[in-house]
C-alpha cells in the first residue's frame, strides 16, 4: 500500500492531445454534481464513506456502507472509469481490491501499477501485466490526482462478504476528504462540436449508379 | 444499401467461404461456447464440461445453418491450454465448421496454435485475435505454427477515433513498429478478417461500425466483429434486464443486423444459445440486403437466404 498525499500536488499540466477527458470544473463541496460522472458497472451505496470497492472479475452484491461499489475487467477502459469517478468524489481515500483477477486483462494488477506508477507519454501504464493497459481518455494530470487522493487495499482473491465489510468498516470514516476540490471530467464526445468538412477524396462505395460514397468521409455525393 | 468499388475479397475456410460485396455470400455467423460462465462448464480450468449439452448446442447451430443458408463458426473460449485442447477436440469431433480460437491470455492462443498445427485442425482453425498486444513469443509461435487464418483486431487503446484503429493496421500507429496488417502476413496469415474491435457505446462502438466499412472500402478483406458486446456492456440495459429479460435479448439479437447493413461478412454473435434467435435475424438481414443491391452487379451464391427462404 502506498500513503495518499494529502494535497500540494503538481501544478496542471495541459492533458494530452488526444484525451477525450477533460476537466471542466472545481466544485467547492465534496462531491461535484450529478456524481458518478461517469457510468458503469457499479453501485452508488453512500456518497460520503471514504472508501470503493472494486470487485475485479467478480460480480457481488453491494454491501453496507461503501461509496461504491462495482466490477473492473478491463484494463484500460475500466480503469479509466475508476479514476473520474475518484476525483470527482474527494470523499473517497481508499479503494479495496478484492474479487477474481480478470484473466488476461489483470485489471487489479493494473489499477494498482498505474496508482503506483502512473503513465508514460503514450498513456501506457508503467508495469502494468495487462494485455492492453492504456490510458486514452484522461489527461495525465488526473491520472496524478488519482495517484495522490486514494490509498489501495490489495485483497485480490478476497470474495468472502463478510471479511470486505469488516474491512469497509474499518475504513469508512478512516482520515479526512482529500484537501483539493474535487474534479469532473467531461468527455469530449459528448461536446457538441463541429468538425472541419473532410475533403472528400473519391467515391469508394456505389449507392446507386451515379450517387458515390466516400467511405472515409462518410459522404455521399452524386458524381458529376 | 451499397456495393464497394475495390474488389472485395472471398476467404475459404474448411468450405465457409467470407467476404465478398454485400448480398453476394450470407453472412457467416459465430456463437460461442465454453464461454466465461457457460453452465454447461463445470471445471473451466481443465475443461470439463456436459458433453451431451455442449454437442446439442453444436447440432442447433449447424442445423440452422441448413435451413436459412448462413454458414457457421464455433468460437470457444477457453482459459487454460488444458482447456483448449479438450474443447477443439471436441468441437472438431462433433462439426466441420471452422472454430475460432480465443483466450484472454496469450499463451493460451500460442500453445493452442501449435497443437492444431500438430493434429492437423490449422485449416479450419481461425486465430482469435493478433491485436496491439501482440507479442515476440506470439509472433514466432504462428509463424511456426500452420494456421493461415487470423483475426486482425482494429483496438487501438491510445486513439480509439477511425484514424487510430486504421493507423494500427496500416503502420502501427503509435502502439506499433508495423501495421497489425503486415505482421500477420510476415506470421503467415493469409486470410485476414478484420475487426474494428466492438467498444462498448460511449467509447466508440459506433465508430467500430464504420471502421467495417472504411476498411472494406480500403483493403477489400472480410470484415465483421462480435457487436453484442455493445448491448451487453450497456449499463443501462442491465437496468431494463432485471425488469424484463427480452428486453435485453432483443438488442442483443438486433445488433447482429447492425453490423449486417454495415458491411459485416461475419459476425460472433455471442452464446452459442442464441443461434436460434440470431440465425433468423441474420437471414432476414441477408435477404434484404441482397435485393436491395441486386441492380449494382452484386449476385447471391447458391444457398443464399434469398433463395431458400423466399
Amino acid at each position: 500500500m502506498t500513503s495518499p498525499s494529502h494535497g500540494g500536488g503538481p501544478e496542471f499540466e495541459s492533458p494530452r492531445a488526444h484525451s477525450g477527458l477533460e476537466i471542466v470544473a472545481m466544485f467547492e463541496d465534496t462531491i461535484v454534481k450529478d456524481w458518478p460522472s461517469v457510468r458503469g458497472d457499479h453501485t452508488v451505496v453512500d456518497p460520503v464513506s471514504h472508501i470503493c470497492v472494486v470487485t475485479l472479475a467478480s460480480d457481488m452484491e453491494p454491501l453496507e456502507n461503501v461509496c461504491m461499489m462495482g466490477s473492473c475487467k478491463t484494463e484500460n477502459l475500466g480503469i479509466e472509469k475508476i479514476i473520474a469517478n475518484t476525483i470527482s468524489n474527494i470523499n473517497i481515500r481508499y479503494i479495496l481490491i478484492c474479487g477474481q483477477e480478470s484473466r488476461g486483462h489483470l485489471s487489479g494488477n493494473t489499477l494498482l501499477a498505474v496508482h503506483e506508477n502512473g503513465i508514460d507519454e503514450h498513456g501506457r501504464i508503467i508495469s502494468s501485466q495487462g494485455a492492453i493497459p492504456f490510458i486514452e481518455n484522461i489527461p495525465t494530470h488526473a491520472v496524478e490526482r488519482f495517484r495522490q487522493q486514494v490509498e489501495l487495499i490489495d485483497k485480490r482473491g478476497l470474495v468472502d462478504a463478510k471479511k470486505i465489510q469488516a474491512i469497509v468498516e474499518e475504513y469508512r470514516s478512516k482520515g479526512e476528504p482529500f484537501s483539493q476540490p474535487p474534479l469532473i471530467l467531461e468527455s469530449a464526445k459528448k461536446k457538441k462540436t463541429h468538425s472541419p468538412v473532410q475533403e472528400i477524396a473519391h467515391g469508394d462505395m456505389m449507392i446507386a449508379q451515379d450517387i458515390l460514397m466516400d467511405s472515409a468521409s462518410g459522404v455521399i455525393f452524386v458524381e458529376v | 444499401m451499397f456495393v464497394f468499388q475495390k474488389e472485395q475479397e472471398i476467404v475459404n475456410i474448411a468450405n465457409v467461404k467470407i467476404g465478398g460485396q454485400p448480398g453476394e455470400l450470407p453472412t457467416v455467423l459465430a456463437g460461442t461456447i465454453f464461454y466465461n460462465n457457460h453452465h454447461i462448464v463445470t471445471d473451466p480450468l481443465q475443461g470439463v464440461f456436459n458433453r451431451k449439452d455442449a454437442e446439442g448446442l453444436i447440432n442447433i447451430q449447424d442445423t440452422l445453418s441448413d435451413e436459412t443458408g448462413n454458414p457457421n463458426m464455433v468460437h470457444i473460449y477457453a482459459h487454460t491450454f488444458s482447456a483448449a485442447v479438450k474443447y477443439l477436440d471436441f468441437v472438431s469431433e462433433h462439426t466441420d465448421s471452422p472454430i475460432l480460437i480465443d483466450s484472454t491470455e496469450s499463451k493460451v492462443r500460442t500453445a493452442t496454435a501449435s497443437y492444431v498445427s500438430e493434429v492437423g485442425l490449422a485449416d479450419k482453425t481461425i486465430y482469435n485475435s493478433l491485436n496491439m498486444s501482440v507479442t515476440e513469443d506470439e509472433i514466432e509461435a504462428l509463424t511456426i505454427s500452420d494456421i493461415d487464418t487470423a483475426i486482425i483486431l482494429g483496438f487501438n487503446a491510445m486513439d480509439s477515433g477511425l484514424n487510430g484503429r486504421m493507423q494500427l493496421l496500416e503502420d502501427g500507429g503509435k502502439v506499433l513498429p508495423k501495421g497489425l496488417l503486415e505482421i500477420a502476413q510476415e506470421c503467415g496469415i493469409k486470410k485476414k478478417l478484420i475487426d474494428p474491435s466492438i467498444t462498448p457505446m460511449g467509447d466508440g462502438a459506433g465508430v467500430a461500425l464504420r471502421m467495417c466499412i472504411t476498411s472494406k472500402a480500403k483493403y477489400g478483406h472480410p470484415v465483421g466483429s462480435g457487436i453484442h458486446n455493445a448491448p451487453s456492456s450497456w449499463n443501462w440495459l442491465r437496468g431494463k434486464k432485471k425488469e424484463d429479460m427480452l428486453v435485453a435479448k432483443i438488442c442483443d439479437i438486433a445488433s447482429t443486423g447492425l453490423q449486417q447493413m454495415a458491411a459485416g461478412d461475419f459476425i460472433l454473435f455471442g452464446p452459442i444459445e442464441n443461434a436460434k434467435y440470431t440465425f433468423p435475424l441474420a437471414a432476414m438481414a441477408d435477404i434484404m440486403i441482397s435485393e436491395s443491391v441486386a441492380d449494382l452487379g452484386s449476385e447471391p451464391v447458391d444457398g443464399h437466404p434469398v433463395y431458400k427462404l423466399v
